[in-house]
């Protein structure tokens, strides 16, 4: 047994590390206390320009797709693909756009003249995509999903709404789901994949305000788009396979959220070492140490559980369990941080980034908000928890 | 990065597992809590034939030269089969500092009978405070000629009754500093003066109150240096928190198997109780505890058996597996509805235990402060 990277993996992790130093350098403004992964916080003007600098230093660097095969500019290394995840969304840099994800998808699914079109784009760092799978009444039950697509002559003509297409504002392409057979037996075998731009004619966004108050997703209507034929992702009708595929690969998301929660535990800590009440720092008042050892436990926890699944995914063994319980565990003690923040902070936990006084650049108040989106987006942990129990056979429910 | 077990270690746990599944059955289980001494001799007897007994120590003493990663897949196994007697004790608490701080001729005395199954060891540490620290160690050691006497009152000394040498952790000089003036002795259990009182524990173990009284022992049988004693005891509990949380995980898998079968078998509304989405869910959170808490301790064991600075993963394993064990063993109970509160079934016997283990070497709170230390806080 050994936890450790190999040699390769720990001189490109130093690599990384001087690259995200060089960032701070270069790009990122002084006081800079790091930001959520994902596209909604490029809902905010500065963050959107920092991150478009920061993903085509990416694509310059060739760091991204590093999972993809040498031909599409990759180097066939899953194990540097999450170590420059981990440290990119550690330093809460933002830029790592979710296009490298949907190429994985293209690289499994699309035709040769799919990939050629479309992967290169992205390695270079040039576009971003989106994700259109929710509808205003299909959430957790996505294989009931409405948005209709007919095929004509030389097109799919797109009718119907999406709903919570996080950052499609700011996005090249997204990968919609959508109907194409509405009288298959069963519902999951009449759903096909598109690459849509989201800038056809007929499309019509609204962007909804989150509850951090930033403008982060859409509502998506179509009316009579047109869709080229050579944009449909997989065969048609066999959108499910893709599906499962996309989840496959989400298996990593508790990660994501557990190295974005540890930027904010150390700087909670670093909060409570340099703070002082009645006479003496927050850091000695044994109730405080004791609640934020139990969070440096839990958060050390999920770490070794993300261990198993990196190492289990170089094994070429399947995830999908072990992800929807880190899944579970990450986005809960994410929270459960949030909230541990919101109350060592205090009166000064309510103040955002733009007020006076404002106490670690308002982030755990923009945490607790944010974060009750991580126990929903990727799959809900209640979704979660029926995969995990699949296998034990213990009977299906009603 | 390797998270596999070695062929050996794959070996260990199955031949340990079949073992245990034929040797110890709960009936016997339950027998040792109401028996005297706590432990069968006889079972003993064919684990030191199986190497168990020997398994970390050198071979030029008789042992299996594994290591302590080893040791844990080992104590997995037994925590999942609830094997009573003094193998912790024995193999951990005394042979572990035996070989780590003795004298040559004290590993020669000792450590190939500990191999052969020829004796049992402990460690007293604990006093009336209950607490695992420096502060608590009252029990003094006083030199006279060749001699020192050492007098006090240890609690909670796992199977002391049946120890045939304790290491008993006593104050040789006052000092403003607590963890000062403290040292180690190897001592006869059956010496002169000491007198040990089985208690009546959650688990049925045996952990006992033992006074000494004015008892003599010759200077040589300090382990380690004079005055020295805490930084081994610090290094000693670790071990031994280490050691629980791997018997702790093994309890866990167990809980958590033993919960899902019940859940397939028992009918209600005329379905398995199992089909409700409810249980499944709690199920699931029990997995998540059972295998997170399992990565952990092979982490903090690793760390360990690489000679890694490890203090922070041993706290994170033991504070971690402490209160995810006692979930699963709470959620277990939930689930298996009234026969789980009954000594007909052998739930309960994990469900004392859990409680048991989360307070011996460090409960959370303890592991915390632990943590936090190493935070810099």
């Amino acid at each position: 047994m050994d936890f450790r990277l190999n040699e390769e993996e720990q001189a490109f992790q130093n690599e990384v590390r001087d690259f995200v130093q060089e960032l701070f350098r270069d790009i990122l403004p002084p006081d800079f206390a790091g930001v959520d992964p994902g596209p909604e916080e490029e809902a905010r003007e500065d963050i959107e320009k920092i991150a478009a600098q920061v993903w085509h230093r990416l694509g310059a660097k060739g760091w991204i797709g590093l999972g993809w095969p040498k031909e599409f500019g990759g180097q066939e290394s899953e194990s540097k693909s999450w170590i420059l995840n981990q440290e990119l969304i550690y330093n809460g840099i933002p830029g790592m756009d979710i296009a490298a994800c949907q190429g994985d998808l293209i690289l499994q699914f699309g035709t040769e003249e799919q990939k050629k079109r479309f992967l290169p784009p992205i390695s270079r760092g040039e576009v971003k995509y989106a994700i259109g799978m929710s509808e205003p009444d299909v959430g957790s039950d996505m294989f009931s999903l409405q948005l209709k697509a007919e095929e004509k002559e030389d097109h799919y003509l797109f009718n119907g709404q999406k709903i919570w297409n996080s950052g499609i504002q700011r996005t090249d392409w997204c990968v919609v789901y959508a109907r194409t057979d509405p009288n298959a037996a069963k519902q999951h075998n009449g759903i096909s994949v598109f690459i849509i731009d989201p800038k056809s004619p007929g499309v019509t966004l609204r962007p909804i305000t989150q509850i951090t108050g930033l403008d982060a997703f859409c509502e998506v209507f179509y009316d009579d788009v047109k869709v080229p034929k050579e944009n449909l992702l997989g065969e048609k009708n066999r959108g499910k396979d893709v599906s499962m595929y996309a989840f496959s690969i989400e298996r990593s998301y508790g990660m994501v959220i557990l190295h974005n929660a540890r930027r904010y535990f150390d700087q909670l800590v670093e909060y409570c070492k340099e703070t002082s009440v009645n006479g003496q720092p927050l850091a000695k008042d044994p109730l405080i140490r004791n609640r934020l050892a139990e969070m440096a436990i839990e958060i050390e926890v999920g770490r070794n559980m993300g261990d198993r699944i990196n190492w289990m995914t170089g094994q070429g063994m399947l995830t999908v369990i072990p992800g929807c319980q880190n899944k579970i565990y990450g986005s809960r003690v994410a929270q459960k941080l949030s909230n541990l923040g919101m109350e060592i902070l205090g009166l000064y936990g309510q103040l955002d980034d733009t007020s006076k006084c404002t106490q670690l650049g308002g982030r755990f108040r923009h945490m607790y908000l944010s974060s009750r989106a991580w126990s929903l987006a990727g799959g809900t942990s209640e979704m979660s928890r029926n995969i995990i129990a699949g296998p034990f056979g213990l009977g299906l429910p009603n | 990065m390797d998270l596999a077990f070695t062929e050996e270690q794959e070996m260990l746990w199955k031949s340990a597992r079949d073992f245990l599944a034929d040797k110890c059955l709960k009936t016997m289980v339950r027998e040792m809590e109401k028996d005297e001494k706590g432990y069968s001799p006889e079972l003993w007897k064919e684990m030191a034939d199986l190497g168990w007994l020997g398994l970390p120590f050198p071979e030029k003493y008789e042992g299996g030269g594994m290591g302590l990663l080893d040791l844990v897949v080992l104590l997995e196994e037994m925590g999942r089969a609830c094997l009573p007697g003094p193998f912790l004790s024995t193999v951990v608490l005394g042979g572990l500092p035996v070989m780590e701080w003795g004298s040559e001729e004290q590993k020669q005395d000792i450590l190939p009978k500990i191999c052969k199954g020829d004796v049992i060891l402990t460690l007293a540490q604990a006093e009336s405070s209950a607490r695992y620290d420096a502060v608590s160690i009252q029990t003094s050691a006083t030199p006279e000629g060749d001699d020192y006497v050492i007098s006090g009152t240890k609690l909670f000394v796992p199977d002391a009754n049946i120890a045939d040498s304790i290491i008993c952790v006593a104050r040789t000089a006052q000092s403003s500093n607590p963890e000062k003036g403290i040292t180690l002795f190897l001592i006869d259990g059956k010496s002169p003066g000491i007198s040990t009182t089985v208690l009546s524990t959650i688990a049925g173990d045996k952990q006992c109150e033992v006074i000494f009284d004015k008892v003599k022992v010759p200077k040589g049988s300090v382990l380690g240096e004079v005055g020295q004693g805490w930084e081994m005891v610090k290094r000693i509990l670790e071990w031994a928190a280490l050691a629980k949380s791997a018997e702790m995980a093994g309890g866990n898998q167990q809980v958590l198997e033993m919960t899902i079968n019940y859940a397939k078998e028992r009918i209600q509304f005329g379905r398995p109780i199992g089909s409700f989405q409810i249980i499944q869910h709690y199920i699931a959170d029990m997995s998540l505890d059972v295998d997170s808490a399992r990565v952990t301790l092979y982490k903090a064991a690793w760390k360990l058996n690489e000679g890694l600075p490890c203090a922070n993963e041993i706290s994170v394993s033991k504070g971690w597996i402490n209160d995810a064990y006692r979930r699963v063993a709470t959620q277990a109970c939930q689930i298996h509805g009234a026969i789980g509160f009954t000594k007909d079934h052998d739930l309960e016997l994990y469900f004392r235990r859990a409680k048991a283990a989360e307070v011996l070497f460090g409960d959370s709170d303890f592991h915390r402060e632990i943590v936090a230390q190493e935070l810099g806080l």
